[in-house]
């Protein structure tokens, strides 16, 4: 058992700062604790700014080294607070937590990931580690939705993803109209017109992140080309105060999210009441 | 078993005085007409031993309403360990030392909380009989016999005090009070199971506790739960008063130059309009209908993780605190289990 307070964080300094857009920042974090090593894929972080509180972020990178990356949307006062910081300065970081997606299931299997929105910070750190370990698995579809074509995330790193022959990405926005993003190809639609698109079969494994309704439309289509509830995989948001089974602002019905999930597979949350992100689905 | 003893009820001053010895002690006390409290006392008649509920469950000792965690001062970050002397809980009845099992659980799952253990760690905790009055249910939810959580147990049987031994520290503190307590004989033994027995049988409240999982499962979209929805004030008033209410808030308080603060823990309530929504102003839970009926399968139905257990031990406290008068959990039970009788009447 450990001596030290689980609610204590470690000192994490900020490395880098890189603007993605206006309210969208990729930072990057030294990790004095070195606990931060153990992230995999979908798990969180709880992120500290001193003297302002605490908030949930996803493991954005496949591999945690010396440093961790977090995508952070300014949206309240944590995070507007750490927009307001320079590199250099320090916060709190503890984690990881909960339950990831389940690379090890995926393991010799077609893989698709669909990221809707700021959904795509957890999904990135899957196809980091999908591709590190690319030879374990099959398959690799990426689909990613987006608002308005501004909101694109990870710009470079969609360019050299594009141009690679063992992963098929499908971007789409809502709207496109605005300045040329001459190097990317962004197609006018919806998630769920791009899982429409893709070849999908019911082998597939499918992990999703983004918001609630996205999840009910994607998880519709996507039962449609066959595939069965367990190969789904969804990442919930709840208001996660403390990662770890304490506090109990993330029930989900009688399951803490922050230890149970946030990752679960649409087979478990059809069991589940007040799971909003899919429709209970009768047989 | 041997380790039974009693203490005849003229030395309890004595024995009293050997608690106080060892720290602080807290017990019910009389604050109003009706209500109780726990309470630190000084001498024997300050303890009120007809007491059943208190306004807050002894919780508050182990789990306080607001405790500071974590300072930080420049770029030094700390854990706070404040001095906590040692305490003597006495008065505590069944339905509060199985809600005490249940934050032990809670607090202790890993990984386990240090603040919580801390406290705990420092208490001695002294268990005492009571007799239910109309609100009173832990009968139906199984926790009306003490099963752990206390170092001593003492039941009323008349002239003396019944002892059971729940730890060694218990046991121990008996050594130390040897002088004034004696075994139990077979007739003081005949006198406690007497005492439970009588007792068992005068439950007036309850509900039978059998199909309670399912009731809940199969009752998730009751109209029940639109009526008390609307009469709900969301004041938040029913989680506080519950010995099994755990959920917290944490929260930043900062110096002025915001060169060092500290990290607080607060209770919080499930049944606060803020307490599920997250960023995108979105609210998973955004109606009072959706935070009782939230709140009453927590308590009734319990945990879909491994815990296991139901998280109501019947103590009442919710029913007697209601302003609204709806959190009667008997009687939304009943309801909730008469309503399902109806439609299987009506389909036969
Ligand atoms: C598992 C998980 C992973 C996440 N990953 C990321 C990520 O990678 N990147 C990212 O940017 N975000 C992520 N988030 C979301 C992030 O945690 C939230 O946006 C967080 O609320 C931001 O904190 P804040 O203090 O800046 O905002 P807050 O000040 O908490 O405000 C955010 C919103 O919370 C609501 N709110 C807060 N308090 C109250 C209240 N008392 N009453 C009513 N409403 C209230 C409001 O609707 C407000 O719009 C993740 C969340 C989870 C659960
Ligand atoms: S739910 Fe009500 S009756 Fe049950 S333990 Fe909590 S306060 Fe007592
Ligand atoms: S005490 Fe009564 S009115 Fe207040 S939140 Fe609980 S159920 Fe609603
Ligand atoms: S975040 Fe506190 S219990 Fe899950």
């Amino acid at each position: 058992m450990s001596l030290s307070s689980p609610l204590i964080s470690a000192k994490g300094i900020i490395r880098t700062i890189v603007p993605m857009t206006n309210d969208n920042h990729l930072f990057e974090f030294s990790d004095s604790s070195g606990a931060l090593r153990a992230c995999k894929p979908g798990q969180f972080v709880e992120l500290w700014v001193p003297g302002v509180g605490e908030c949930p972020i996803s493991v954005c990178s496949g591999r945690v080294g010396d440093t961790i990356q977090l995508m952070v949307r300014k949206v309240g006062r944590v995070t507007s607070a750490l927009f307001q910081m320079s590199e250099g300065d320090w916060v709190g970081l503890r984690g990881p937590y909960g339950h990831g997606f389940p690379v090890d299931k995926y393991k010799g299997k077609n893989l698709c990931l669909v990221a809707g929105g700021l959904g795509v910070a957890p999904i990135r750190s899957l196809w980091q580690y999908v591709i590190d370990h690319r030879e374990d698995f099959g398959k690799l579809i990426l689909i990613y939705g987006m608002r308005h074509s501004f909101d694109l995330l990870f710009r470079q790193e969609f360019q050299l993803l594009l141009r690679r022959k063992d992963i098929e990405v499908y971007i789409a926005a809502e709207d496109t109209a605005g300045p040329e993003i001459p190097s990317l190809t962004v197609q006018l639609g919806r998630v769920t017109d791009m899982i429409d698109l893709a070849p999908i079969s019911a082998d597939f494994e499918v992990a999703l992140c983004g918001p609630p309704v996205m999840y009910k439309y994607a998880v519709e289509r996507l039962q449609k080309k066959g595939i069965p509830a367990s190969n789904l995989w969804l990442s919930l948001e709840r208001h996660m105060k403390c990662g770890i089974g304490k506090c109990g602002h993330c029930f989900v019905g009688g399951r803490f999210t922050c230890k149970s999930g946030p990752v679960f597979s649409l087979a478990e949350l059809n069991l589940l009441p007040e799971v909003i992100e899919c429709n209970h689905g009768g047989i | 078993m041997n380790n039974c003893f009693v203490l005849v009820k003229e030395l309890f001053e004595e024995f009293f005085a050997l608690l106080q010895a060892r720290g602080v002690v807290y017990a019910p006390v009389r604050v109003s007409a009706q209500s109780f409290s726990f309470r630190k006392v000084d001498s024997v008649s300050e303890i009120a031993f007809e007491a059943l509920r208190t306004i807050l469950p002894p919780k508050k000792f182990f789990y306080p309403q607001q405790e500071t965690i974590i300072t930080y001062e420049g770029d030094t970050i700390r854990e706070h360990e404040p001095e906590i002397p040692f305490q003597i809980l006495f008065g505590v009845h069944p339905c509060d030392l199985a809600g005490f099992g249940i934050m032990d659980t809670i607090f202790g799952a890993e990984p386990a909380d240090n603040h919580y253990r801390r406290r705990r760690e420092k208490s001695l905790v002294i268990g005492l009989s009571c007799m239910p009055d109309r609100h009173c249910f832990c009968q139906s939810m199984g926790t009306e016999c003490p099963r752990g959580g206390y170092d001593l147990f003492v039941t009323d049987i008349g002239d003396e005090y019944f002892f059971s031994v729940g730890t060694p520290a218990g046991f121990e503190l008996l050594q130390s009070a040897r002088e004034l307590v004696s075994a139990a004989t077979e007739t003081h033994r005949d006198r406690y199971k007497n005492f439970w027995n009588t007792r068992a049988d005068s439950f007036t409240n309850g509900f039978s506790p059998d199909n309670l999982h399912s009731v809940l499962d199969m009752e998730w979209d009751n109209e029940i739960w639109t009526e008390l929805g609307q009469r709900c004030l969301s004041c938040g008033n029913c989680t506080p008063v519950c010995p099994t209410c755990y959920c917290f808030d944490l929260v930043d308080i900062a110096s002025l130059n915001g060169e060092s603060g500290e990290r607080r823990r607060e209770w919080d309530s499930c049944q606060f309009s803020g307490f599920a929504s997250v960023a995108g102003d979105f609210n998973f839970r955004p109606t009072p209908v959706d935070r009782l009926k939230f709140w009453y399968r927590h308590k009734l139905h319990g945990f879909d993780d491994p815990y296991g257990f139901k998280t109501c031990v019947g103590c009442g406290r919710c029913t007697v605190s209601c302003p609204a008068g709806i959190d009667d959990l008997v009687d939304v039970v009943k309801r909730l289990q008469k309503s399902r009788e109806r439609v299987s009447h009506v389909t036969k």
